[in-house]
């Protein structure tokens, strides 16, 4: 449909796997939240969790937008606002004291 | 003169000659990566407050029903496999099966706002938990009505695109582009919620 693309798009039985891939981790997700009522992980719980949503989000930014096929212009617009706004928020966040970097 | 008038001209089709993107995908792009920010601001608020001790009333946190949004979540996420299998019916030329998988995607994404609406009128009426209940409520109330507003857009524009394709019996090329735009913004609305699920409900801390 479109010319800019650089490779070829997944199949569609290659995006039904891609979508059982993302209901798995948001089952393990859910999994994790009933874990940590149970065990209190503490922090551990907060890397998984946030560690899961971003592979979730990489897997329906690269696959299902696209953008892994696109050409790197759009990728580097993407990604330039999506590290503005996380690392500006996170100083925000930082300064106020909601979240905590703990350095050595 | 003449290089820059090369740099600027716009190809029959549509495409910006600098680039090699078509101009409006482009522009989806830029918009959509500005709606980080946007969304960022409100998470980063929500974030503020949803945990701060001292307020009165109920607070966010101590009412999500995880069981119900999960599924909710789950209903977002698989709307996003029906938009991509939209935009690969288009792109072979599959009128039938784009409007099918376009009318799939709406109709999940009507769901998931049914589900929002029913947890916004049991927090109201059971919870007695409004808009002006405390700060992390309307932190709560803001973020997430904000997230289904553009979901309801997103529906509104899957449907327009569906009627379209009904009443001309498919979309002209030129109208395969606005699936791909309107899919891209559907997608982003999802990776929106993949966020939101993670930060305020499954990563939800009571108040201290």
């Amino acid at each position: 449909m479109s010319t800019e693309h650089t490779t070829d798009h997944p199949t569609p039985s290659q995006y039904w796997k891609i979508a059982v891939v993302l209901a798995v981790l948001t089952a393990i997700e859910v999994s994790l939240f009933y874990i940590n009522r149970e065990l209190e992980l503490g922090p551990l719980n907060a890397v998984l969790l946030i560690s899961l949503a971003l592979l979730k989000f990489v897997i329906v930014v690269g696959w299902y937008m696209h953008l892994r096929f696109e050409k790197s212009l759009l990728s580097r617009f993407f990604t330039a606002g999506f590290l503005l706004a996380s690392g500006c928020y996170l100083v925000v966040l930082s300064a106020l004291g909601i979240v905590v970097i703990r350095g050595g | 003169m003449s290089e820059l008038a090369h740099d600027t001209a716009v190809s029959d089709h549509g495409e910006h000659e600098s680039t090699g993107i078509e101009n409006r995908k482009l522009g989806m792009w830029v918009f959509l990566s500005s709606e980080f920010l946007f969304f960022g601001a409100l998470i980063t608020n929500y974030l503020l407050y949803s945990n701060r001790g001292g307020f009165e009333g109920v607070y966010p946190s101590e009412i999500y029903d995880i069981p119900f949004t999960s599924v909710s979540s789950f209903v977002l996420l698989m709307s996003s496999l029906t938009m991509v299998l939209a935009h690969n019916a288009q792109s072979r030329h599959d009128q039938n099966g784009a409007r099918t998988w376009l009318f799939a995607t709406a109709s999940l994404g009507a769901v998931f706002l049914g589900g929002q609406v029913f947890e916004f009128t049991e927090f109201i009426v059971i919870y007695d938990m409004t808009l002006s209940t405390n700060p992390a409520a309307s932190a709560f109330f803001v973020l997430t009505g904000f997230h289904g507003a553009h979901v309801a857009i997103g529906v509104i524009m899957l449907l327009s695109l569906w009627g379209m394709s009904r009443r001309r019996g498919g979309l002209s090329d030129r109208q395969g582009l606005n699936l791909e735009l309107v899919g891209l913004y559907w997608h982003f609305v999802d990776i929106i919620w993949i966020v939101i699920f993670t930060v305020v409900y499954l990563l939800s801390a009571p108040p201290t």
